[in-house]
């Protein structure tokens, strides 16, 4: 890295910053310069024209090019570690690492992909690998660009998703030019986000670089997985390489997943097998295609009732042991509960009363046992809550849960003789038919108000299902987890479904559920989302970066006008003291004037259709929209429906 | 509990005695003002708040039941007093209520057989 230290020396930052500002000038000012240099005694009181000087005086005798950069190596670094996209809005405080991945790296692996968010840049990110099983990596800005950043973080922190962040930052404040370069540059820049990002680091080197670099995906690659974060000079970025050949990329370890203690898994087979009610309730199991399998496999060796609180696609819909619509009767019934990658346990087993006492009861038999097995007993973190209240059980084993599936699997089959098996049948067999009724009644329900305007949920849910059932089709997103697909889609495969945001923070659909169908695009998968018009706004040019990059998808929204879920407690606040809804409408509606997503969609280059609130009209828009995304390009129908 | 009752087989006939004759017009403009819609549906279609809101279309369950959970709430539903719902208008939104279409024989909607 090369030092300029001395405070009369012209940095290469501040020259290469002082010739773009005077070619700028030069550039506006041109005739009327021409006049003021052919008539020095007309100057009278105009402004003198420094940059003009400058022009004319001999150039200093700083080198104005370079054959190798920081920039490259990090690329080196970087495709090692196989990323094949990265997502960035665009800073100066990274531009050398920028212009070493287009043009070094002739922008293949990693491909950039341009965001006009950094919210978006690391939502993608995070719903990319939850398809992917990978990350992609994001570039941003240190300051003003991690803290855009910061609330995208936060959902991958809580949803346990990997994501690689590289933040540009001018550590040295002797080289620092325009005021600006100052305003972005800090100190530590990852304490912004330190509380939710697993481990970060500030390389002094390259070297320290590249170590920092594989430590830090295989960090974010071990469960509990999460972001990780370097920030990284920009002096070292662009500066020429010294000794390119005194470097070392690290190789990438293969990382053995944590796997359950033996003993406690023994012992957690035992008590499965001999339950008479067990349950297994899970929520992030399934962190890669096998992960569904293992449930499944679990499951029908013990016939016992699954509940998935959908953190991941751990368990099929129309499996007869899948009962997460009967979670209340079976966990109440259960005499032993074992919950897989369970965040929030607690929740699981007791009903809430938001009412003016908040009260909370057990849902569960006095006597039942408790076995948990998850990794977050290994990472907790202590500001953010994020890790649910605390649950007590029996057992609690620290491991990943999908990598301890084949020995509790193998250890439960070793336990089952005759004896079991059929009462395991018989109990499979009322299983099933509670499934199958729960599925018919479900049915009839979305019946209810077919014809309705606005389109019911459950119609506009059915509606799209129809459309895609023969495709091969990945659900990225649905905002405020709505629950006719749940109940009407065979979700059957690991990619029909990725889970929600983590941490709840809006504005995560959009650009998640548009990084899931970049991941989706190679295997030729039709990914779809359901959004809320709330979400949307939060991130809307999630639309631009879907059409510049022609990454297939359809946007159906979920278009209720309103932030509905707050307008809802206002509604509860206002009954509280008997005050009236006359305005709970208030700072919770989005209307007046509504807002048209078609046309905003159709301003950024995606196809659209809508607003659409009659039922019949949403099937052709359905068709029309489909047939774009099928041809590789994103679409949006705006669907004006009911809010919930 | 309510939300268990709604679920519940086909109305006891002793309910027809209870049933009030309420106004359908005024019931539906009411139940649309007083914001029962907005985690019901605007055809009683059910939704969610913090839990699941239950189905009101023909809802299967007593009038006298029906006007308890608005009053005095079981769940986390909003209480409505009489100074904002009278009971004349909660007789005419229960009347509203029961005479919604309601759930459609499957057959009508193949499409739910995907």
């Amino acid at each position: 890295m090369s030092k300029r230290h001395s405070a009369d020396a012209i940095g290469r930052r501040n020259f290469l910053k002082a010739a773009t500002a005077a070619s700028a000038a030069l550039a506006a000012a041109a005739p009327a310069a021409a006049a003021l240099a052919s008539t020095p005694a007309a100057v009278g009181n105009a402004a003198p024209v420094p940059d003009i000087a400058a022009e004319t005086m001999p150039p200093p005798a700083d080198p104005i090019q370079q054959t190798s950069s920081g920039g490259d190596f990090m690329l080196d670094v970087l495709q090692s570690l196989g990323f094949a996209y990265v997502t960035e809005t665009p800073a100066s405080t990274f531009r050398g690492l920028h212009e070493a991945i287009i043009n070094y790296g002739m922008n293949q692996q990693p491909e950039m992909l341009s965001c006009t968010h950094e919210e978006i840049a690391v939502a993608m990110a995070h719903g990319y690998a939850k398809i992917e099983g990978r990350p992609l990596l994001v570039l941003a800005q240190s300051t003003v660009g991690l803290q855009h950043a910061s609330m995208a973080l936060y959902n991958a922190f809580c949803d346990q998703v990997p994501v690689y962040m590289i933040v540009g930052n001018t550590v040295d404040a002797n080289v620092r030019g325009l005021s600006f370069e100052s305003a972005h540059s800090a100190i530590d820049p990852a304490v912004i986000v330190r509380d939710f990002v697993k481990w970060d680091d500030q390389p002094g080197s390259l070297q320290h670089f590249a170590d920092s670099a594989v430590r830090a995906y295989n960090i974010a690659l071990t469960p509990p997985m999460a972001p990780v974060l370097l920030s990284v000079d920009s002096e070292l970025q662009e500066n020429p390489i010294p000794n390119r050949a005194g470097l070392h990329i690290p190789k990438l370890a293969r990382v053995a997943m944590p796997q359950g203690d033996l003993g406690a898994v023994a012992e957690t087979a035992q008590q499965l097998v001999k339950a008479e009610n067990p349950v297994i309730v899970v929520d992030r199991v399934a962190r890669t295609p096998a992960g569904m399998a293992r449930l499944v496999e679990l499951a029908e060796a013990l016939q016992c009732p699954v509940v998935d609180v959908g953190g991941r696609m751990n368990f099929p819909t129309r499996h007869p042991l899948c009962h997460t619509g009967r979670s209340g009767a079976v966990i109440s019934q259960a005499d032993l509960i074992v919950g897989i990658e369970l965040n929030d346990f607690w929740g699981a087993v007791h009903t809430f009363g938001d009412r003016i006492v908040r009260r909370a009861r057990s849902i569960t038999k006095p006597n039942v046992r408790t076995i948990s097995i998850g990794v977050r007993e290994l990472y907790i973190r202590a500001n953010f809550q994020e890790f649910q209240r605390y649950q007590e059980v029996d057992l609690a084993i620290a491991a990943d849960g999908e990598e301890t599936l084949p020995s509790l699997i193998e250890q439960v089959r070793r336990l089952v003789d005759a004896e079991r098996r059929s009462a395991f049948e018989a109990r499979g067999s009322r299983l099933a038919a509670a499934h199958q009724a729960m599925v018919g009644m479900w049915r009839n329900d979305a019946t209810i108000g077919w014809d309705a305007s606005p389109i019911t949920l459950a119609r506009l849910c059915a509606e799209l299902y129809h459309q895609i059932k023969d495709d091969d089709w990945s659900l990225v997103g649905n905002g405020i987890r709505v629950t006719w697909p749940l109940r009407l889609w065979n979700f059957d495969q690991h990619y029909r479904w990725i889970g929600s945001s983590g941490g709840a923070g809006v504005g995560y659909n959009a650009p998640a559920s548009l990084g899931a169908a970049l991941a989706n695009r190679k295997h030729g998968r039709l990914s779809v989302a359901i959004q809320g018009d709330g979400d949307l706004m939060m991130t809307p040019g999630t639309l631009w970066t879907a059409a510049h990059h022609q990454i297939p998808i359809l946007y159906v929204m979920h278009n209720n006008r309103a932030w509905h879920q707050e307008l809802m407690y206002v509604q509860a606040m206002s009954n509280r003291h008997g005050r009236g809804l006359e305005r709970a409408h208030i700072g919770t509606t989005i209307s007046e004037p509504n807002i048209d997503f078609a046309m905003m969609a159709k301003s950024m280059g995606v196809y659209s259709e809508g607003p659409i609130s009659d039922p019949h009209a949403l099937a052709p828009a359905l068709t029309r929209a489909l047939a774009v995304v099928r041809k590789g390009q994103p679409a949006l129908v705006d669907a004006v429906v009911e809010p919930r | 509990m309510v939300v268990a009752v709604l679920g519940l087989g086909p109305a006891p006939a002793a309910w027809a005695l209870d049933q009030p004759k309420g106004d359908l017009a005024n019931g539906q403009k009411t139940y649309l003002a007083a914001g029962c819609w907005q985690c019901h549906g605007r055809v009683g279609q059910g939704g969610l708040m913090t839990g699941a809101a239950p189905i009101l279309a023909q809802a299967r369950l007593p009038f006298a039941a029906f006007k308890r959970q608005v009053r005095n709430p079981v769940s986390d539903m909003p209480p409505y007093p009489e100074t904002l719902l009278s009971d004349k208008d909660l007789a005419d939104i229960y009347s509203f209520l029961q005479a919604l279409p309601g759930r459609r024989a499957l057959k009508e909607v193949p499409i739910l057989n995907d």
